[in-house]
C-alpha cells in the first residue's frame, strides 16, 4: 500500500511539473504583452522595453520559468503584472462563485443521473427505457451555451423567477440571492452532465446485473428488480466515483463557457480575462491551479479505488 | 413615540396617494421628488462600462483610470476643463515667459495629500523629475524637453525647457502633472494618497470604485458625501440596472438603448462632445496603400452620413483634429461620398478586384466593419474583418505595422502629432506635415500655433493619410435629481466636484 502511494504520488508530481511546462510555453505562443498594455497607444517603443525590463519580461524564458516556478515551492502563485494582487487571494475569492457553482451542477447531476439511468437500466428494452437512453443522449450532445440560453429564455424572460445574468454585487453576505444567481448555470452545467453521466450510470447498472451476485440473489428468491437494487447498485457506486472524477474536470471547462455566459464573477470569467490582458504570470498559476485540482482529483478516485476495491490490491 | 409613529403613517398614505394619482394621469414625466435643495449627506451611484485594469496612474496608460482619477483623487499643477481648455488647478497661477520657455507656478495654500501631509514645491518637482528621469512613467515622452524643475521658494515652482513647447502644458493635465507625495510608500496599484476632493474607500475588483468625500480638501469640498462607480462592462445590463434605480447616472449608454431611459421618464439624456476619432487607419507605409489614389477612393466610398446614423450617435469628421482641439477647422471640402470617381480612381492606380484585410480589436463590435464591408463591396473592394483581442492588435497593428487598414477609437485629445511620426503605425511620412507641426508646438502664440496645426491637418486629409470615420459623442443618463454632472468629454474626465444630489421628500 505505501509503496503505491510512493509510485502514484511520484505521478502526481512528475504531472504536474509536465503540465507547468506545458502551461508556460503554450502561453508564450500569444501574441502581445502587458508591457505594450500598460503603456497604451501614445508610449514610444523605448518607454514600453523600460516597462517590459522593469516587469522582468525580457528575461530569458527559462529565467521566468524558474522564478514562476520557485514561488510556487515556496507557496507563493505570484502577483498580477497588471494590478499588482496577489494571485492565491484574488483566486480564492473567485472561488467563491466557482466552487458552489460546481458544486450545485454536481448535485443536479447527480440528482439526474443515478435515478433515472438506473431507472433506465431496469426498463431495457421496454418503451419506457429506450426513451430515456434516447433523452439522455439527445441532452448530452446538447452544447452547453445552447441549454444556458433556453433555461434563460424559460425561467427568466418567460416565467420571470431567476436572474438572467450576474451575480449579486453583495456576494455571500445575501445568500438567497447568491443561491439564486447561481441556479441557472448550475441547472446549465448540471442537466448536460447530468444526462451524460446517466448514460453511464445505466450501463454500470446493466453490467451489474450480469454478475453473478445479483443473479443468486435473484435465485433466491427476489425479483430481478430487487436483486439489482439491492446488490446490483452498491456495486455500481465505485465506477461512478471514477467517472465523477471526470465530470470535476468536465464542470471546470464548463465553468469558463457558463461564467461567461451568465457573466459571474467567478474562476472561468477571471482566466479569459487575464488572457485577454495578457497577464501571463496570473494566467499560469491559475490554469496550474486548475490543472493541479483535477490532478489531484484523478489521485483520489484512484487511491480510494486501492482501497476499496480488494482485486487491485493485489494486483499492485 | 405615538406622534412619531402616526406622523410615518401620514407620510406614507400622502405618498401612496400621489403614487396613485400620478399613475393616474399616466403622465411619463418623473414624480417630482426633490425639494430642490442639495443634500450635503448624499451618495451618488454612477454606472460606467469600461473598468480600469489597475489604479496606478503613474504607469498604467488608460481612459477609463483618468476618468475617474484625475481632479477627483489626484491633482496636476493645471487641469482642464470639459470643452479642453487649459486652467489652473493645484496652481494658483501660472505664467510662460515670452519666449515660451520659462512656466512658473504659483502654488495654492492650505493644499494637504490624504495622509494629512501638506503639499509644498517640493513634492510637484520630486513628482515631476521622477516623470522626467523615469521612462516607465506616463507622460515622459512629452517631459523630453525639460531642462530643469526648480521650486525657488516653497510655493513656487519653475519649469525650464530646451525648446518652447505648445503641448507641454497640455502635457500637464494629463497623468504627467499629477503631483505625489515625497517618498511616499502607498501601492498605487490598489491605493491612493492624491490632494483631491474625493478618497478611495474601497475598489470591488470587477464591480465597484467607491470614493468618501475628503473633509479636509483645501477647496470647495465635494457636494455629495459618496460616490459609487459601478462597472456593468454589458451595455444592456447596464440600462436594465439604471431602470432598476441601482444608479442615478449612467454614462457610456448605447445609442440603441437610448431611448428606453428616456421613455422610463427617469432620466434626461445628454450629448456630450469628445476628442474621440474613429479612426480608419490605411497602412501608407505598404501596398496598395501607398498609393494616394487607394486611399482617396476608399474614402470616395464611405458613405459617412450613413455610418454616423448606423453609429447611433457622433459626428461627422473629415480630418485628424476634432472641434475640442486647437487647429479644428471643417474639412468636409476634401472627401466627400462618391462611389463612381472611386472606382474611377482605382482603375487609374490599376487596381481590380482589390482585396484588403481590416485589422480590429474585437470589443469594437461589428457595426462599423459591417458598413464598410457593404460601402467598399459598392466600389469593387472586399473587405475581409480580422477581428482580434486589443493585445494582438497592439503587437501586430501598432508595433509591427502588419496590416491594410486597421479600425481604432483614438480617444487622446491633441494627438494630431502621430501623424507627423513617420514611426507611428500609419506610416505616413510627408515632410511638409512634419515641418508644419515642429512649427506648430515650437510657436509661443497659441492662436498661431493653431493655425499652423489647421494647415498640417488639412494636409494630412488632403493625403487621404486615413478616414476619420466619425467624432464620437457620449450620451449619459442622469436622473432630474442630479444637478452639475459634467456632459462633454466625460470618458476621459469625470469631475465630480460640481455635482450634488438634490434632496428628497
Amino acid at each position: 500500500m505505501i509503496r503505491y502511494l510512493l509510485v502514484r504520488g511520484a505521478l502526481l508530481i512528475a504531472g504536474l511539473l509536465v503540465s507547468s511546462v506545458l502551461i508556460f510555453l503554450t502561453l508564450r505562443v500569444f501574441p502581445g504583452d502587458v508591457a505594450q498594455l500598460i503603456a497604451g497607444t501614445q508610449a514610444s517603443p523605448a518607454q514600453v522595453e523600460a516597462l517590459r525590463e522593469a516587469l522582468g519580461l525580457n528575461q530569458p524564458l527559462i529565467a521566468q520559468y524558474a522564478d514562476w516556478i520557485g514561488g510556487i515551492f515556496r507557496g507563493d502563485l505570484g502577483t498580477s503584472l497588471l494590478t499588482g494582487a496577489s494571485v492565491g487571494e484574488e483566486l480564492f475569492l473567485k472561488s467563491q462563485v466557482t466552487v458552489p457553482l460546481g458544486m450545485m451542477a454536481l448535485t443536479i447531476a447527480l440528482l439526474i443521473a443515478v435515478p433515472f439511468g438506473i431507472l433506465a437500466a431496469v426498463l431495457r428494452g421496454r418503451r419506457g427505457g429506450t426513451a430515456l437512453s434516447v433523452g439522455a443522449q439527445a441532452l448530452a450532445a446538447v452544447p452547453v451555451v445552447w441549454a444556458g440560453m433556453m433555461l434563460v429564455v424559460v425561467f427568466s424572460v418567460w416565467l420571470g423567477w431567476l436572474p438572467p445574468q450576474g451575480f449579486p454585487r453583495t456576494g455571500w453576505s445575501t445568500p438567497g440571492k447568491a443561491v439564486e444567481a447561481l441556479l441557472l448555470p448550475a441547472l446549465t452545467i448540471g442537466i448536460v452532465e447530468g444526462a451524460m453521466l446517466m448514460r453511464f450510470v445505466r450501463s454500470a447498472t446493466l453490467q451489474a446485473a450480469g454478475q453473478d451476485f445479483v443473479r443468486t440473489a435473484a435465485a433466491k428468491g427476489l425479483t430481478r428488480t430487487r436483486a439489482l437494487i439491492q446488490h446490483g447498485i452498491p456495486a455500481v457506486g465505485l465506477s461512478i466515483i471514477t467517472v465523477l472524477g471526470l465530470q470535476v474536470a468536465g464542470i471546470i471547462v464548463g465553468s469558463v463557457v457558463i461564467e461567461q455566459l451568465f457573466t459571474l464573477p467567478g474562476i472561468g470569467r477571471m482566466l479569459v480575462a487575464d488572457v485577454g490582458t495578457r497577464d501571463l504570470i496570473k494566467v499560469q498559476s491559475e490554469l496550474l491551479v486548475l490543472t493541479g485540482f483535477v490532478l489531484i482529483v484523478g489521485f483520489l478516485v484512484d487511491l480510494s479505488h486501492h482501497l476499496i476495491d480488494p482485486r487491485q490490491r493485489e494486483a499492485a | 413615540m405615538f406622534r412619531r409613529t402616526r406622523r410615518i403613517a401620514l407620510i406614507s398614505a400622502l405618498a401612496a396617494t400621489a403614487v396613485i394619482l400620478t399613475a393616474c394621469t399616466g403622465s411619463p414625466q418623473p414624480v417630482a421628488t426633490s425639494t430642490g435643495k442639495p443634500d450635503a449627506d448624499a451618495s451618488l451611484a454612477v454606472g460606467l462600462v469600461l473598468e480600469p485594469t489597475n489604479l496606478d496612474i503613474r504607469h498604467t496608460s488608460g481612459a477609463a483610470l483618468e476618468q475617474i482619477l484625475i481632479d477627483n483623487i489626484y491633482e496636476g499643477l493645471v487641469t482642464r476643463t470639459q470643452d479642453n481648455k487649459i486652467e489652473p488647478r493645484l496652481a494658483s497661477e501660472y505664467e510662460v515667459s515670452d519666449d515660451g520657455l520659462t512656466y512658473t507656478f504659483t502654488l495654492n495654500e492650505g493644499i494637504t495629500f490624504h495622509s494629512g501631509t501638506a503639499l509644498t514645491a517640493a513634492d510637484v518637482v520630486a513628482s515631476y523629475e521622477a516623470v522626467r528621469t523615469d521612462a516607465t512613467l506616463q507622460g515622459n515622452a512629452d517631459f523630453a524637453a525639460v531642462a530643469s524643475i526648480t521650486s525657488p521658494d516653497p510655493t513656487t515652482v519653475e519649469i525650464v525647457l530646451t525648446a518652447p513647447n505648445q503641448s507641454f502644458l497640455f502635457a500637464l493635465t494629463g497623468p504627467a502633472g499629477l503631483v505625489f507625495q515625497t517618498g511616499d510608500t502607498t501601492d498605487l496599484k490598489t491605493a491612493e494618497n492624491g490632494t483631491g476632493p474625493f478618497t478611495l474607500t474601497r475598489w470591488n475588483k470587477g464591480s465597484s470604485i467607491t470614493f468618501a468625500r475628503f473633509d479636509t480638501y483645501w477647496g470647495e469640498p465635494a457636494g455629495v458625501a459618496e460616490v459609487e462607480f459601478q462597472y456593468v462592462p454589458d451595455f444592456t445590463a447596464g440600462v436594465n440596472n439604471a431602470l432598476d434605480g441601482g444608479v442615478q447616472v449612467l454614462t457610456a449608454v448605447d445609442p440603441n438603448l437610448a431611448s428606453q431611459l428616456e421613455d422610463s421618464g427617469d432620466f434626461t439624456l445628454t450629448t456630450g462632445r469628445t476628442t474621440d476619432k474613429a479612426t480608419l487607419a490605411f497602412n501608407n507605409a505598404k501596398a496598395p496603400l501607398d498609393d494616394v489614389r487607394v486611399r482617396e477612393a476608399l474614402r470616395l466610398a464611405i458613405d459617412h452620413e450613413g455610418l454616423v446614423e448606423a453609429v447611433g450617435a457622433g459626428t461627422t469628421l473629415f480630418g485628424p483634429i476634432p472641434e475640442l482641439d486647437p487647429g479644428y477647422e471643417d474639412l468636409s471640402d476634401v472627401v466627400s461620398y462618391d462611389p463612381e470617381r472611386a472606382k474611377a480612381l482605382l482603375a487609374e492606380a490599376g487596381q481590380k478586384d482589390l482585396e484588403l484585410t481590416l485589422t480590429i480589436p474585437s470589443f469594437y463590435g461589428t457595426t462599423v466593419p459591417k458598413v464598410l464591408i457593404s460601402d467598399f463591396a459598392k466600389v469593387g473592394v472586399t473587405l475581409e474583418v480580422d477581428s482580434v483581442e486589443f493585445p494582438a492588435w497592439l503587437e501586430d497593428v501598432y508595433g509591427n505595422h502588419d496590416y491594410d487598414l486597421s479600425f481604432v477609437l483614438h480617444v487622446e485629445p491633441r494627438d494630431v502629432g502621430n501623424f507627423a511620426n513617420p514611426e507611428y503605425y500609419f506610416g505616413y511620412d510627408n515632410a511638409e506635415v512634419q515641418r508644419l507641426y515642429a512649427q506648430a508646438l515650437a510657436e509661443v502664440d497659441p492662436d498661431k500655433s493653431a493655425e499652423l496645426l489647421a494647415e498640417a491637418a488639412r494636409l494630412i486629409s488632403e493625403d487621404h493619410a486615413a478616414d476619420w470615420l466619425y467624432n464620437g459623442a457620449t450620451i449619459t443618463a442622469v436622473s432630474p435629481a442630479v444637478t452639475g454632472f459634467p456632459k462633454d468629454s466625460i470618458n476621459s474626465r469625470i469631475n465630480l466636484a460640481g455635482v450634488t444630489v438634490l434632496s428628497e421628500k
